[in-house]
């Protein structure tokens, strides 16, 4: 492991001005993430999709970032131009969204987005863009990828999609992969195959990735570490493995509130919210 | 064995014509007991929803019948239908009306069976879904997803029907706010001797909820099976299977590589 | 002292309106009527629209105490015809002596008439043509939404000719000839509302309570598409006017001695040259009135229509 990390983030702050006030979306957010999986887990409001924007420059107006450090592989991403930024973001750092429908372009071939994605990155030939986007299409496993290539959008089932949108992400191997709920539209057994193809291609090259998720069991049994997040802080920050061992009260209530098939409770116990978490 | 007080007998409903004709769901019986709740689980696709639909009338049947305490539903509906079986949706923003005030979205359907005394009665049903009177004037904006949902639940008891369709009902919420809408439906059925169908792709959920579940796939029941014998384990269909797998989280193989 | 109370009563009413949860169906609708007021109050442009709409219904309420001179006798014809602007004839006179300024202002209640009455008889036809037709789909629809492009397919202006032509020449038929061809495009608006919302839960869980489509359309589809057709409506206005102005310049509106905007421009034209007040005045008073509500309709378009907005 080399001693710097891939991404350091430092005190982290994403606030939204609007008429009625400024509303402070994420509080303070500090990590630093390896070549590992990171999850981020919280619920509706916690700001864990706004982390993950944040660091991607995607945050949406009137939000304004500001944080102590921001950095990926050594370069100040609050710092950087918008020029450096765009070949960062795309080539070594990307970002995988919950619904492949709006993330494609509806009036494009499958094949054509992955090789523009390609070729607006890497000087390649349109054959070699073409190669590359079979051979991710395989790595995704998708049965008949030539096939796939001249589709459209609308004529993927949502497993595909989100598999056509993890291939266009990933095609120009990136070092950091941030996954924003990426198996939340799809069925269960379909989002394991969607996982399992994550978990090979992040073991296989080594990426980052940092998976936002509302699910901590899924994420807790698929990454290395995990934060939990509460109104824009992060509340605890857990082995992935020692979930049983989560102190805050939040994490542990998150967990115990979830019906389960193994011993379950009637009625399920409530998350009794304290006001002084969100202090 | 007494008369169900739900049954359906060999429903096939198909939408369509022609090249786009589509079996939504085809040749599926099921009886419903008193003050039972039985379970429609399966992946997007598999026809549960649409089952709900048929029962409520807003899919017709193309062959079969659904019977309420042994009469057969008239289509359309009549209102004493409408007074014994109601429904909660999935998108607690989507079901209630965004100008009207809880207290216009709970008179409705007492005005629509024209009862006696709304005021009374909307008091006693948004007591029963754990909302005080001060919920009473506000509006859908001004309430959390959670309490949207209660308002709905609230809704479709107030009539005081025998059964309820659940299509989803927690799925579009928070963890914490799921186990409270469950705790308050399996309350809500002990206190009124509700008869429930819910539809859930979350085995989990099902399984509290449900002693009795049918599992679906392309439009047909797989498998019943009850509650206990999901938990054991104890399951035919490779597909209910693979479900189940699922459910259980992500599996990794091997130890993280060193890096 | 009583200031004092008089502010922490402000404040006090204010939290009233503003409150989380209202007491009563009054004060939820007074709240939620509070805070589309405040948010209206924070476009200056519509509020000038509001302040000359205003202007209008006072002008056509106090027309009798704010004219200087009846609007229809004339003075002496050989001293006082076509005066300039000047201190005993504000905005001068016509050709037949009388005072352009007591003209206009008593032609106010002439425009307001024509407009209220149109939109009052417009706006309901378009209502319910477009949310039945959206609603119950099917051939219902096909036979109200070509009734409503047959409409539609017509200039206004020529097909309300046409119809002042078949009913005879007079301000009650240019009203109704206005109405009839001014419905259609308040139908597509509230047909287009309807597709959306019809298939939503909410109105799915009416259905589910019995709800009959009368009662699902009359109670809930209308008012959610009321908020636009109004704006529509509001900024249709401006057309409304010149549209009767237009019928009044051509002779088939408001027949004379009636004070009409239009019918003023008319009879002025003649003079435009040399006495261009004659036709000019009235023409300024119509150019700020449709200003004004097109002003106001933009206004209440950021209010009422959440879609426009955010």
């Amino acid at each position: 492991m080399s001693d710097r990390p891939l991404l350091a983030v430092e005190d982290l702050r994403v606030r939204f001005h609007l008429r009625r006030g400024t509303i402070e979306a994420v509080r303070g957010v500090s990590f630093s993430l390896g070549r590992e999986r990171l999850g981020i887990v919280g619920e509706s409001g916690s700001g864990k999709s706004q982390t993950g924007r944040a660091i991607l420059g995607l945050t949406p107006p009137p939000g304004e970032v500001s944080a102590k450090r921001l950095e990926f592989d050594g370069t100040d991403l609050l710092r950087a131009n918008a020029r450096e930024l765009r070949r960062l973001r795309g080539s070594r750092m990307t970002m995988v969204m919950q619904d492949p429908k709006y993330s494609l372009d509806p009036v494009m071939q499958v094949g054509a987005q992955i090789m523009e994605a390609y070729r607006a990155h890497a000087k390649a030939s349109k054959s070699e863009a073409r190669d590359k986007a079979l051979a991710m299409l395989e790595a995704v496993r998708i049965r008949n990828p030539v096939r796939v290539l001249s589709l459209y959008p609308h004529e993927l089932s949502g497993g595909m999609g989100q598999r056509v949108m993890i291939a266009m992400m990933l095609v120009t191997d990136p070092d950091l992969l941030i996954a924003d709920e990426p198996t939340s539209a799809l069925d269960v057994t379909v989002q394991l195959e969607v996982l399992k193809i994550l978990d090979d291609l992040v073991t296989d090259r080594g990426m980052g990735l940092i998976f936002i998720s509302h699910d901590l069991e899924l994420v807790s049994s698929f990454c290395d570490r995990v934060l939990v997040m509460y109104a824009g802080r992060v509340v605890e920050e857990l082995q992935a493995s020692a979930l049983g061992a989560a102190q805050h009260p939040y994490t542990r209530g998150l967990m115990r509130c979830l019906p389960k098939l193994e011993g379950d409770l009637h009625p399920l116990p409530v998350l009794n919210r304290d006001p002084a978490w969100a202090l | 064995m007494a008369t169900p007080i739900l049954a359906a007998e060999n429903i096939s409903v198909a939408f369509g014509a022609g090249r786009l004709h589509t079996t939504a769901v085809s040749d599926v019986s099921f009886q419903l007991r008193k003050g039972e709740s039985l379970g429609l689980v399966g992946e997007s696709g598999a026809g549960k929803s649409t089952v709900l639909r048929a029962i409520s009338g807003i899919a017709a049947l193309k062959r079969g019948r659904i019977l309420v305490e042994g009469r057969e539903l008239p289509s359309p509906r009549d209102l004493a239908y409408y007074a014994d079986v109601q429904m909660v949706f999935q998108d607690p923003y989507g079901s209630l009306h965004p100008r009207h005030t809880v207290d216009q979205i709970l008179s409705e359907p007492l005005a629509i069976h024209r009862k006696r005394d709304p005021d009374a009665q909307i008091l006693a049903a948004l007591k029963d879904v754990g909302l005080g009177p001060s919920f009473r004037f506000r509006y859908p904006h001004q309430l959390s997803g959670g309490q949207r949902q209660r308002v709905a639940i609230a809704r479709a008891l107030i009539l005081r029907p025998k059964i309820i369709l659940l299509d989803e009902p927690t799925s579009a919420l928070d963890a914490s706010v799921q186990a409270e809408i469950l705790n308050l439906l399996e309350a809500l059925r002990a206190a009124h001797g509700l008869s429930y169908i819910l539809v859930s792709h979350d085995l989990a959920v099902v399984a509290h909820l449900c002693e009795r579940l049918l599992v679906m796939q392309h439009g047909a029941v797989i498998e019943e099976m009850t509650a206990d014998e999901l938990r054991a384990g104890a399951v035919a269909n490779p597909h209910t299977a693979a479900m189940l797998v699922a459910s259980k989280g992500f599996e990794r193989k091997g130890a993280v590589r060193a890096l | 002292m009583a200031e004092a109370s008089a502010a922490s009563g402000r404040a006090g009413r204010r939290a009233w309106l503003l409150a989380a949860e209202p007491a009563s169906r009054t004060q939820a609708r007074l709240g939620r009527f509070y805070v589309s007021w405040k948010s209206f109050l924070g476009n200056p442009l519509a509020v000038v629209g509001l302040v000359i709409v205003i202007a209008l219904i006072l002008c056509a309420i106090f027309a009798n105490v704010l004219a200087t001179h009846s609007p229809y006798g004339g003075g002496d014809l050989r001293t006082e015809r076509l005066i300039a602007p000047g201190e005993k004839f504000w905005l001068g006179t016509d050709d037949q002596a009388r005072d352009i300024y007591s003209r206009i202002i008593h032609g106010s209640r002439l425009t307001l008439m024509v407009v209220v009455l149109v939109s009052v008889i417009a706006a309901p036809i378009g209502l319910a043509v477009g949310t039945i037709a959206g609603y119950l789909g099917g051939w219902v629809d096909v036979v109200l939404s070509r009734l409503t492009d047959i409409f539609l397919a017509f200039p206004r202006l020529v097909l309300a000719l046409a119809f002042v032509a078949a009913l005879g020449p007079g301000i009650e038929n240019a009203i109704i000839a206005i109405a009839v061809t001014i419905w259609p495009p308040y139908a597509r608006i509230a047909r287009a509302e309807t597709l959306t919302i019809r298939n939503s839960e909410f109105i799915q869980a009416v259905r589910l309570q019995g709800g009959s489509s009368a009662r699902i359309i009359l109670k809930h589809v209308v008012p959610l598409c009321l908020s636009s057709v109004i704006v529509r409506v509001t900024l249709d206005m401006a057309g409304i006017i010149l549209t009767a102005a237009g019928l009044g310049f051509l002779g088939l509106g408001a027949q004379p001695p009636l004070p009409e905007w239009g019918a003023m421009i008319a009879a002025g034209r003649r003079f435009l040259i040399d006495q261009w007040w004659v036709a000019a005045m009235p023409g300024i008073a119509i150019f700020v009135v449709s200003l004004g509500f097109n002003l106001l309709g933009d206004g209440l378009r950021d209010v009422l229509d959440p879609k426009a907005s955010r």
